[in-house]
């Protein structure tokens, strides 16, 4: 009985709590990402960038300058049917914007709750450029998508004046197949050739058999082309190394985190696009010294700088939107053009969802990264998804 | 030495021994008699701390109750379970190692051994091969000599002759009776009533975990009890 | 022929590690029939042991020895902890239990350390190849052929000459005869651990040595590799783990290194299939366990 009349007040408060939290000026933010699992390597960093943002945007006064935001965390433990459960929940709980992991499976199923909901929904780091178009209009990508990182990848490539390349891919992620294949694309538009293929599983750590194959090949390639990122990656470069091969390694955004510079010597050499490098006086590496200031330690990666534009990708919209009510603040998110964020410039116009904006090639050398170039991939390179 | 009473076992629902209280005075050979799933074993198994049970076991006096299997056999009883057991990918020697190096260790260890080995110059000569090779009356002898090594007061012996050849029973009673003249107390489950009564200085007899009766070997033997159950005449 | 034998020597090296890690399954899994599904932790335990020992620059070898020492403690704690409480469980109630060590370990490392990889830095010289004659056997291959060499040397003489070695043999043919011989079914149970913990920091430091990095998933395929070796070798037999593992790791280098390039992204399956096969013709596995375990 004790607990009855508990249970009632504890019932009347958190009503009371909803009436007051929920006068006009807030918004709630659903995030149904995965925290732990296979995934959080990607979303823990995200989401501590995106939290420092909302912090910063709430003092300010919230979103476009009026919107208080709330937030309204789920962990989906990198399960796919644990993050339809989360966007089931946001959406009854009427969350006004809602953010997805960093991938395309568990983003696709959670933009199919959301969508019919009218609730603009993006993704943290999810790259696969079909992800917008197999969910519909309320998608929306943030991160440089696999295919504009492939374009700018054999662009450099071809400039290079490389002429022959091996890649490697795994069947087991669109990320791990595509990115590759679409880098053969644009790479043999270019007049180059691609002399070898090979193939792993996602953590199959033995690359000894493969790097065996390559080792023998007459004449070694130009380069070597790869998605692969950890665990993989790694050990495919040990294992390269060790068995010999020197020709040089180029790949994707995957690999953009400190165990790469931590290999030590063997990294040397190694090329990769990124959303973004902090060189100094940039405006990324400004956010790197704030971030440490208040968190104790620097971003580990640039996931935390991408999960901190989101943000701010959203308050522009707001303010071109007036209001947070869905189809208004679809609109204005498919029209932004040319946001200024970290990394550079962030532009929806034109696209569908999946933005255009700015890429790195950066080069490893003795622990650290140097910046090649920065720049928006040609329209014209970027192979259809 | 040993006084047991009111002892019950049970595995689930089933209860292999209600009640059951015997004694077994010190330098003493006891013979437990009774058919198949009477509760001999698990007596002897409770006794030895391997399976739980209630009631009161005492050995010189002190509780034993309780007591896990590895102190009790501290305490000075050992337990030859029934089937021999021995540790067949181990070799003779590692088996009787084993039997005793929770006891002794060094040239103690040793000099155990070497008087096992006395005892039984069949396992001085198989010493090298893998207990599993040997033969059943062989194994015998082996687990009994891995019981010895604990150095014990109370040997709990169960079912030693069950399934070896009438010659090597013989020798297996002619050593439960050297055993006793060098003043080892021995309860003794066997199925071989006969003889098991003629060196015998107590007995009792199980029936479905109950004791129906008790007596010195000579006064079992011409028991009609039995002598019908378990005497062939 | 050059490359037939370059292979070769690749899947000595990989099966190696794998009838390590099969090896400290059986360990366990002969004495207590428990399939430690948290054997993959103790490497990522193993693991972060290496990167916390480069993280305040201890030379190479200390780093070995710290991540060795961090898995055997992990082991010795999670029995303590987790199993030995379990101990009167049924084999499904064991399995489960390690299945959450298991998940309460990642979460652990993921919030308590890093979702994100840590990098273990290895000598420079780990790159080197070796020249003997037509072979170029790279380094961190013939390291891995020498360390299980030397380890199931160990692991052997420790079975057959120790007390304690000897105890763990007969542990896993009659566990309760042992128990009547006074000796301490917990200290037995926990040296089984802690060989088993041994086994999973060699092996960590070998697979590490080829990723130069740890994460807290780190564990997971490996754990699933040494639970196929020990099936194929014939669970809880100790020699057939080790056959398991060298035949599993033969099996993935040559698929890897012979089968057309269209079959290629099929290899596991190709591997898989080829088990269900051995596993058809020796259904106890390769050198199976006596099969006269008591209850």
């Amino acid at each position: 009985m004790k607990n009855f009349r508990f249970t009632v007040l504890a019932g009347a408060m958190s009503l009371a709590g909803l009436t007051t939290g929920a006068f006009a000026e807030d918004v709630t933010i659903g995030l149904a990402t995965a925290q732990t699992g296979g995934l959080a390597y990607a979303d823990q960093p995200s989401l501590a960038g995106f939290k420092m943002a909302v912090d910063e945007i709430n003092a300010a006064g919230g979103l476009g300058g009026k919107y208080k935001i709330v937030l309204d965390i789920k962990d989906t433990r990198t399960d796919t049917a644990a993050t339809v459960q989360a966007a089931q929940e946001l959406v009854a709980d009427g969350v006004k914007v809602m953010i997805t992991p960093c991938d395309a499976d568990p983003s696709i199923a959670a933009g199919q709750i959301s969508q019919p909901a009218q609730i603009p929904t993006l993704t943290f780091c999810g790259t696969t450029p079909t992800i917008t178009e197999a969910v519909g209009d309320y998608m929306f990508g943030t991160y440089p998508a696999d295919n504009g990182q492939a374009a700018l990848l054999a662009d450099y490539a071809a400039s290079k004046g490389y002429k022959n390349i091996y890649i490697l891919k795994s069947p087991d992620s669109a990320y791990t197949l595509r990115l590759p294949e679409y880098f053969e694309e644009v790479f043999k538009k270019k007049g180059g050739a691609i002399v070898g293929e090979g193939t792993y599983t996602m953590g199959q750590q033995d690359f000894a058999a493969e790097v065996t194959k390559i080792k023998a090949m007459n004449p070694q390639p130009d380069a070597i082309m790869t998605a692969a990122y950890e665990p993989d990656f790694p050990a495919f470069l040990q294992q390269l190394r060790g068995a010999g091969v020197a020709a040089p390694v180029i790949g994707s955004d995957g690999i953009d985190s400190p165990t790469i510079t931590g290999l030590g010597a063997i990294a040397n050499g190694i090329v990769h696009t990124t959303a973004g490098s902090p060189v100094a006086g940039s405006k990324l590496a400004a956010f790197y010294d704030k971030f440490k200031e208040k968190t104790g330690a620097a971003p580990e990666t640039v996931y935390v700088a991408t999960g901190y534009e989101i943000p701010y990708i959203l308050d522009a919209a707001v303010k071109a939107a007036g209001s947070v009510d869905g189809p208004a603040l679809r609109d204005a998110l498919a029209n932004l053009k040319d946001v200024e964020v970290l990394t550079g410039k962030v532009t929806y116009a034109g696209t569908n969802r999946m933005p255009i904006r700015d890429i790195t090639i950066v080069e490893i050398e003795d622990g650290k990264r140097k910046p090649i170039l920065t720049a928006m991939p040609d329209p014209a390179d970027v192979p259809k998804p | 030495m040993l006084e047991v009473s009111g002892l019950k076992v049970k595995y689930g629902e089933v209860t292999a021994v209600k009640g059951v209280s015997l004694s077994v005075s010190k330098g003493a050979v006891v013979v437990l008699l009774g058919a198949n799933g009477a509760g001999k074993s698990s007596t002897l198994n409770a006794i030895a701390g391997l399976v739980a049970s209630t009631g009161s076991i005492s050995f010189e006096g002190k509780p034993l109750s309780g007591q896990p299997a590895e102190d009790i056999v501290k305490r000075g009883i050992a337990l030859t379970p029934e089937g021999r057991r021995v540790f067949p990918s181990l070799s003779v020697a590692d088996n009787l190692h084993l039997g005793g190096a929770a006891h002794a260790s060094g040239d103690e260890l040793k000099k155990r051994v070497e008087a096992e080995l006395d005892r039984f110059p069949i396992l001085r000569e198989r010493y090298r091969q893998k207990a599993g090779l040997l033969s059943g009356g062989e194994q015998q002898m082996l687990a009994i000599a891995r019981s010895l090594m604990a150095g014990p007061q109370l040997l709990l012996l169960d079912e030693p002759s069950l399934g070896l050849a009438p010659l090597i029973v013989d020798k297996v009673f002619d050593l439960i009776l050297g055993l006793k003249q060098r003043g080892l107390t021995i309860l003794l489950v066997e199925q071989n009533a006969e003889r098991a009564l003629e060196i015998a200085d107590h007995g009792y007899v199980l029936q479905t975990g109950q004791i129906v009766l008790e007596g010195s070997g000579p006064e079992l033997a011409r028991s009609d009890l039995v002598k019908q159950a378990y005497l062939a005449e | 022929m050059d490359i037939v034998l370059q292979q070769i020597v690749n899947a000595i090296s990989l099966g190696g590690i794998y009838a390590l890690l099969a090896l400290g399954l059986a360990v366990v899994f002969s004495i207590v029939s428990l399939i430690n599904f948290a054997h993959g932790e103790l490497m990522t335990v193993a693991g972060y042991g290496m990167f916390f020992a480069a993280a305040v620059s201890l030379p190479f070898p200390f780093a070995v020895c710290a991540a060795v020492l961090f898995a055997v403690i992990a082991a010795l704690l999670t029995e303590r902890f987790a199993f030995r409480p379990m101990r009167k469980a049924d084999a499904t109630g064991l399995l489960l239990t390690s299945f959450a060590v298991s998940a309460i370990l990642r979460v652990i490392f993921q919030n308590g350390i890093s979702a994100r990889p840590k990098p273990v830095p290895l000598p420079s010289g780990f790159a080197g190849v070796i020249d003997l004659g037509v072979l170029h056997v790279g380094i961190v291959p013939l390291l891995s052929i020498v360390m299980t060499a030397l380890s199931l040397v160990a692991l052997t003489l420790f079975l057959n000459r120790t007390t304690l070695g000897k105890a763990m043999r007969a542990a896993a043919e009659d566990f309760q005869v042992l128990r009547l011989m006074g000796i301490k079914a917990n200290r037995v149970i926990a040296v089984a651990f802690a060989v088993s913990g041994a086994l999973a920091g060699i092996a960590a430091v070998l697979w590490i040595a080829q990723r130069g990095s740890v994460d807290p998933l780190m564990g997971f395929v490996p754990v699933l590799k040494a639970f196929v070796a020990a099936v194929i070798g014939g669970l809880g037999s100790l020699t057939g783990a080790v056959a398991g593992g060298f035949a599993l790791g033969i099996l993935e280098v040559l698929f890897q290194a012979f089968l057309p390039d269209a079959a290629l992204p099929f290899r596991d399956a190709f591997v898989l299939g080829f088990v269900i096969l051995i596993l058809i013709w020796r259904p106890d596995g390769l050198i199976p366990a006596p099969a006269a375990r008591r209850s």
